[in-house]
């Protein structure tokens, strides 16, 4: 049976004006299963947050096979949404806004809106918050209202690009805990991109280790750790092991 | 008075600057245009006036009270402020559009902005009398002449604020389900709206420059004709309160629209 995720010979090419053409994706191969937490670590412009915006439907793949559900995506669609590694949040609209900006472009009425929106206001914890503008919240506060925003819409997969790169470490930390709160109450396939090891196999059921541009699939691991998941785990021995594994496939990819 | 500088500005980092303060900062800026006042004045008691070459406050002053009281003041801003709304809507509108597809299509903003640019920076006014020939001496001449001058602010400023768009935001809204028009209303539009509002700030002094410039060059009536008449006349004192009364408005309009600005786009106090 395919899987509810499948990629096959995905091919991607960045053709640039003024610039040789750079191939981001060559015959990547993927598959998710449905409600799985999958991570992508890789090399900085191996194409992995390329992959995102192909499955989000924001690029076209050049050619090969991108199925979600079985069906090829053709663009993008309300099963799907983004979290951004810059937030994204429109800086004229509040926080209540920005989060119902997806439902107001599917054309939902205001108080329905209102009620879904103040429900995941709660949920990300920024209740009070709900008319703070952009510029008035921290780093951590903002991609709350970014993962609010993204869950609006209810889609079927959560696509989160580095969401918290630009986070502290410790609101990263915290963040992170806050992320698997969430999955677990909204049981959702998330694909997630990331530079970091740790928070990979602290957040996922697989971790994917992609190959330096053009980026294929090098690797899959499995993460055998239980749900849910605590930071105490971060420092066990399975931990640090899989962070090892991980990293010995990663290392030969990094070229600085 | 340098503790006094000084400790302004430390704490207009922290909360908002003291009542008493705020306040002693704008008495400092009044009292530089008092002792203007003062000094114009006063320059007299040792240099002998002429009311035919110069005049001096305390008679411009009755002269403005006397223009406000019979109503002629009014009136002429009144004649003048028609061409001047139908000449700057017409910029607002037409400059306004040419800016969004000049900045959104990048060849078409390629193909006018040499011509644009022409235009902007040469000193325009040299084609009122031209205008005046096409257009005739009434509204429609004046109107013309300050809509040239007043519509690139309007360009240039809006082809800027939608190449500022962010990438980034036109992307959330597309993949969340966005069509091409929400992303016009969505994000383009708020994203321009103050940039068009820092253009309408150039263009109001530009404006009020063609407003002069063409009853200058041809009128039978309105502010700029009064200037010129009175000067014409000698009435110096009449000539100088008719300059004053277009003073005030462009700091009124100016101001005005600075207060706008932060009561319509509260987003923007923080950067």
């Amino acid at each position: 049976m395919a899987a509810y995720i499948q990629g096959r010979n995905v091919n991607l090419t960045f053709r640039p004006p003024n610039r040789g053409p750079v191939r981001a994706l060559h015959n990547f191969d993927i598959d998710v299963e449905e409600g799985e937490f999958l991570s992508i670590v890789g090399p900085s412009g191996c194409g992995k947050s390329t992959f995102l915006n192909a499955l989000l439907g924001l690029l076209h793949i050049d050619s090969g096979d991108l199925r979600l559900s079985g069906k090829a995506i053709s663009g993008p669609g309300t099963d799907r949404a983004m979290v951004f590694q810059e937030f994204g949040l429109l800086p004229w609209r509040t926080v209540q806004h920005n989060v119902e900006l997806g439902l107001e472009l599917k054309g939902m009425l205001a108080d329905q809106r209102r009620k879904i929106s103040s429900g995941l206001i709660d949920m990300v914890g920024l209740t009070g918050f709900e008319s703070h503008y952009p510029h008035e919240l921290s780093g951590g506060m903002k991609q709350r209202v970014g993962l609010a925003r993204a869950l609006a819409t209810d889609p079927d997969v959560l696509l989160m690009d580095e969401p918290f790169a630009a986070l502290d470490a410790q609101t990263r930390d915290i963040m992170q805990a806050e992320l698997l709160r969430i999955w677990q109450e909204a049981r959702k396939t998330v694909l997630f991109v990331t530079h970091q090891i740790e928070e990979a196999i602290y957040l996922s059921d697989r971790v994917m280790v992609m190959t330096k541009r053009p980026g294929r699939a090098k690797k899959l691991f499995t993460i055998p750790l239980p749900r849910p998941r605590d930071y105490e785990m971060r420092v066990t021995p399975e931990f640090n092991e899989l962070k090892l594994k991980i990293w010995n496939e990663l290392k030969d990819e990094i070229t600085v | 008075m340098a503790d006094v500088t000084v400790q302004t500005a430390t704490e207009s980092a922290a909360p908002p600057i003291p009542f008493s303060e705020r306040y002693f900062n704008v008495l400092l800026g009044l009292l530089s245009v008092v002792l203007f006042l003062v000094a114009w004045q006063a320059v007299f008691l040792f240099v002998p006036f002429n009311q035919l070459f110069i005049s001096k406050p305390s008679l411009i002053a009755a002269a403005f009270y006397d223009m406000v009281m019979s109503g002629e003041l009014l009136r002429e801003l009144a004649v003048s402020a028609v061409p001047f709304v139908y000449g700057f809507s017409a910029a607002v509108v037409v400059g306004v559009t040419l800016g969004i597809v000049m900045g959104w299509r990048v060849r078409v903003g390629y193909a006018l902005d040499p011509i644009m640019t022409v235009f902007y920076a040469s000193p325009l006014v040299a084609l009122a009398p031209l205008v005046i020939v096409f257009f005739g001496v009434g509204v429609s001449g004046k109107a013309t002449i300050i809509f040239l001058l007043s519509v690139f602010p309007f360009i240039f400023n809006t082809q800027a604020g939608v190449r500022a768009v962010d990438r980034l935001l036109v992307n959330v809204v597309r993949s969340l389900g966005g069509t091409e028009k929400d992303l016009y209303l969505k994000v383009v539009v708020p994203s321009v709206l103050p940039y068009i509002v820092a253009g309408a700030r150039i263009a109001i002094g530009r404006g009020l420059i063609g407003v002069l410039v063409a009853e200058f060059f041809a009128a039978s009536e309105g502010i700029g004709y009064a200037i010129a008449r009175y000067g014409d006349l000698f009435a110096l004192d009449k000539m100088f309160a008719c300059i004053f009364a277009i003073m005030i408005i462009a700091v009124i309009m100016t101001e005005g629209i600075r207060w706008a600005e932060r009561a319509a786009f509260p987003w923007r106090v923080g950067r």
